[in-house]
Order: structure tokens, then sequence, then C-alpha cells
């Protein structure tokens, strides 16, 4: 059976090279292995990224897009004068100032605790992980409902707030942000957890026969050998952060008075609500200029650390 | 001698530091795990309340009374989310297995066959890590519609099928699968067809299995997206299914909280059964930082 087959193969393989030099075989096969996913890419999101560009110099007609107008650089101006774009661009800022602390902080508690010989760790590192596999819708309503009349957040910390927090110039954001840190904190975790199980052991030993403290072995040998980790924990959380949507939609509807509305939110209401697509696509291209930004900042960084 | 018992003292000071230090520890770990555990209990506690008690008010951490009713509802009697279910699980199933075979093939293609551009395509696909998906959603809800995907499960599988992720763990992966085994198989005339897929993908089922999952989890929990292309109650994904129910129920948290239970159940169980691989393959990730 093997042999039918190999001299099949051998036979075609023959006819094949007749017709192609061996460069002309190799450019051939190598782009039929990679064309399925070139096309996907291509069609979902060089073009999308083209278009979207060219939307966003039109007033565009969503029903009818022939009819939409060359409008130049007028959607980019507008943008700047427009109040509601400033408001969710400082919210997002807002939320993803207090968020990633907060995931950095508290992954790497539960890492370097976790790393240490506890009974029950694999149960512990269940539970902290386990967020991580719910859809936002969950998290996002368990959390509101939390927070209502009658949740466990309102009952033990309602004396902070008049009402409920969600609906609290004040506490709306926050309360966005803990739910936040609850569903992500273990993903962060787990890459932690791994990068400070790779820190050799016989490092710590030596640092304890020096009579060195926790505080300095922590300092001088788990920072340093976890700084890849925890970098690709800032710069992951702050662009995933920074295109937050869930859970102010489903939490406080960007309200109140647009206090907790983030830039995809406001993207989201431009594009499916008041149909400005081409004012629409502006905002999206400026959210994405703002992120090849980040990269950009943080690949210096990484770059500058690598070296 | 002496310095013996200097050495015999100082140990005894760190047992007794530690001893300190690993009750604090067990605290702060366990205390932060209830912590966690709360968001649950209420879900879980909340849909077997009976409604009577709920519309009472007030603040209880056990039901003085519970019921199974809602659970019984929408596992027996309405079967909406079985649909929802079904319509996820068909995604996702199709995300997952369109990403790893695309992936792989180009990944192959850029590791193990020689042509000219391979590193330029590579270079491309990597520089699109700084495009996140949302940014784009405004002409991409275009194209979908000028496709006439809208309403179809399409409209969320193709859109987000390629991305750099897979195509950059594979190609380190498959950059590390020593030659020889290829240059054995090229001189008995293999094709590069039957490498690709009977000595590659064989011996990559690790890390096919950790994107894989990874990529199944990421569909199955999708929501901005679905909730723009889908708008038929049929075709509703759970995430967006659920949104629905507690707009209709917003005066019954148990109805609520049961749909948002079941819901999550299956992932959960997903993560029972593969908890290790779950957690390694979020760990694979950070060598993308």
């Amino acid at each position: 059976m093997s042999n039918v087959e190999a001299t099949t193969d051998n036979r075609t393989a023959s006819r094949w090279e007749q017709l192609f030099d061996r460069s002309t075989r190799e450019l051939l096969v190598g782009l039929l292995f990679a064309a399925p996913y070139l096309v996907l890419f291509s069609v979902f999101l060089l073009y999308p990224l083209l278009k979207g560009l060219y939307m966003s110099l039109h007033e565009w007609n969503f029903l009818e897009p022939s009819k939409s107008t060359y409008v130049g650089l007028e959607n980019y101006a507008r943008l700047l004068e427009d109040p509601a774009f400033w408001n969710a661009l400082w919210n997002t800022l807002e939320f993803v100032g207090m968020t990633v602390p907060l995931i950095v902080g508290v992954s790497l508690v539960l890492a370097l605790g976790l790393n240490k010989e506890l009974k029950g760790s694999r149960l512990l590192q269940f539970v902290y992980f386990s967020p991580y596999v719910l859809t936002v819708s969950v998290v996002g309503i368990v959390w509101a409902q939390m927070f209502a009349q009658g949740g466990v957040g309102t009952q033990y910390f309602g004396w902070l707030f008049s009402g409920s927090p969600l609906n609290s110039k004040f506490w709306a954001m926050p309360v966005i942000v803990v739910t936040t840190v609850w569903w992500q904190a273990g993903f962060y975790f787990a890459v932690l957890l791994a990068a400070r199980q790779n820190v050799p052991e016989r490092l710590y030993e030596a640092a304890r026969l020096d009579g060195a403290g926790p505080w300095r072995m922590f300092r001088d040998i788990t920072l340093p050998h976890m700084k890849n980790a925890l970098l690709f924990v800032v710069i992951a959380s702050t662009i995933f952060q920074f295109q937050v949507f869930g859970q102010p939609y489903l939490m406080t509807k960007g309200g109140p008075v647009g206090n907790t509305e983030t830039l995809v939110y406001y993207l989201y209401e431009l594009g499916f609500q008041t149909r400005e697509l081409g004012f629409g696509a502006a905002v999206g291209y400026t959210l994405l200029l703002i992120l090849v930004g980040v990269s950009v900042l943080n690949y210096v960084l990484v770059g500058g650390n690598d070296e | 001698m002496s310095n013996a018992d200097a050495t015999q003292s100082v140990t005894e000071r760190l047992t007794d530091r530690d001893t300190l230090y690993r009750i604090g520890l067990y605290a702060v770990m366990y205390g932060l795990a209830v912590v966690f555990f709360v968001p649950y209990w209420r879900m879980f506690q909340l849909s077997v309340t009976p409604i009577a008690v709920l519309s009472q008010g007030g603040f209880n951490w056990i039901p003085p009374e519970i019921t199974f009713a809602v659970w019984q509802r929408y596992l027996i009697e309405e079967p909406i989310i079985y649909q929802w279910a079904f319509n996820t699980l068909t995604i996702a199933s199709i995300t997952t297995a369109i990403v790893l075979l695309v992936d792989s093939m180009i990944a192959f293609s850029i590791t193990r066959l020689e042509w000219p551009g391979r590193g330029l395509i590579l270079g491309i696909i990597m520089a699109s890590f700084m495009i996140p998906g949302y940014v784009n959603i405004i002409p991409l809800y275009t194209l979908i519609n000028d496709l006439g995907l809208m309403n179809s499960y399409w409209a969320i599988i193709l859109p987000f099928a390629a991305g750099p992720l897979g195509v950059f763990l594979l190609v380190q992966f498959f950059r590390d699968i020593p030659e020889e085994l290829e240059e054995a198989a090229r001189l008995d005339g293999f094709s590069s067809l039957r490498i690709y897929a009977r000595i590659i993908l064989p011996l990559s089922t690790p890390i096919l299995t950790a994107l894989g999952l990874f990529v199944f989890i990421w569909s199955w929990n999708q929501f901005l997206w679905p909730l723009i292309v889908l708008n038929d109650d049929a075709l509703y994904t759970l995430p967006v299914g659920v949104v629905t129910l507690r707009d209709v129920n917003a005066l019954a948290p148990n109805v609520i909280m049961t749909s948002l239970a079941l819901a999550s159940l299956p992932l959960f169980i997903v993560f029972l059964l593969f908890q290790d691989k779950l957690i390694s393959s979020v760990q694979m990730q950070a060598g993308t930082g």
C-alpha cells in the first residue's frame, strides 16, 4: 500500500519537475501552503484596515456607500473638538491607569504566594485562574448584581456610597475596575507563576547563607529574574484593557452621564447606534494610532532591555 | 563548637520566623481565594433562591429556602439555552479548526520551505500584533454586510481567524524540530504535503492542543463582535443570549443568575478537564512580549 503511494508520488513529482525548475517549484509550494492564511489575513485584516482609512475621509452613507462624500480630514478635525471623544479617551485612560497596576499587583501576589509549597495549592490555583474562562457577560452581570440593592458589595460597603455605586459618578469606574481585576488577574497570575518557578532556587539558598532578608531577595533576585514576564503582563494588559467594552456596556451603559463611556464603547455607539460610520472610522483609526504608539513605546523599552 | 552554636540559633530564629510567615501566607492566600469565590457563590445562591424571598429584599449568605425551579425551567422546559450553546460550540469549533489548519500551514511554509519573501511576510504578520481587532469593527462590519454574511456563523468565524499569535507560536515550535527527520523523509520521496501531515503535525500535538484550547475559549467567550453581527434570537451565542435574558427578566435575579450559571458550565467543565493544559497555553504566550 505505502509502496504504491510512494510510486505515485514519484511519478507526479517527475512530471511536476519537468514543468518548473527547482526554485519556481519551491515558490509555488511555499505560496500554496501560505495561501489560506494569507487570503483570510488580506480580506479580513488588511482590507478593512485600508477601507477604514478611506471611510474616515468620507461622510459615509451606510445604505448607499456610493453617495458618500469626500470630506478630507474633517472627521479628524471634528474629533479633536468633540467633547464625547475626549471624555471617552479620558475614561479609558482612567480605567487603564487603575486596572493595570492592580492587575500587576494582584497577580504578582498570587504568583509569589502560590510558588511556596502550600496545602491545597491546586485548588487555590483553580479558584484564582477560573474567572478567565468566563465570558464578559457573565462577569459583568454578576458583578452588577453584587453592587445593586441587596448585593454583597452594597451590603458591606454601602456606607461608602449613597445608593448604587454604579449610579455614582465617582464609584462607577472603580467598581468596573475591581470587576475587571477579578476577571483578568488569574490569566496574568499563571504567566507570573511560570516565571517565578523558573528562577533557580540555588540563588535564594546562596542569598540566605549570606543573611539576606526576604525583601532583599525579592528586590535582587525575584524582580530581576521576572522582569521580562512582568513587562509582558504590563504590555499585554495595557493593550487589552484599552479596548474595554463589555464591562461598562453591561454594568453602567457608559453612565452615569457618560462617566464610564470608553473609546471602544464610543466606537460601538457611532458605528451601530448613530450610524456615523465615517466619523466612527476616524475614531477607530485614532484608537489604532494610540495603541500602535503604546506598542512601539513598549518595543523600545523591551528592546533596550534585551541588549 | 561556638560556630555550630551560632548556626543553631540562626536556624531556630529562622524556624520561628518561618512559622509566623507561613501562617500569614496561608491566611492571605486562602483569604484571597474566598474573596475570589464570592461572585460564584452569589451567582449560585441567587439562582436557587425563590423569587418570593428575593422580592422581600434584605441580604443573606444562605437562602432561607431553596428551589431548583428555574434550573429545571432552563434545563428541561425552555431549551433556548441549548440552542445558544449549540451555536457557540459550532462557531468555536470551526474557528479552532480553521485557525489550527491555516496557522500550521503557513508556519510550515515559512519554517520548512525555502521561497523568497517568506521573511517579509512573517514580518508583516508579526507587525499585525499591534493592530487589535476592535479598532477595525466599522469597516469590518461594512465588509461582512457587503459579503452578505450578516446573521450567520461565518460572520463570527472568518474575521478573526487570521491572527498573528498562532503563527508566532507555531513558527517558533517548528523551527526547533530537527532538520534530519525531514531530510530523511525527502530522500524517501515524501512530498511537502506528506512531510507536513505525517511528520511536522504529529510532532507538534502539544503546542497544537494548547493553541487550540486557547482559541476555542477565546472564540466561545467573544462578546462585542457577535453582538454586532447577530440579531436573530435563534442564532445568538451564549454570551449574547444571556444578556437578552437579563433585559427581559430585570426583576428576577434568580432567572438571570441561573442562565449565567448554565452559560458558564461548559467552559468550566473544559477547564476542570484540562486545567494544566489550559494554564500552560496561557504561559506559552508570555513568550510573545
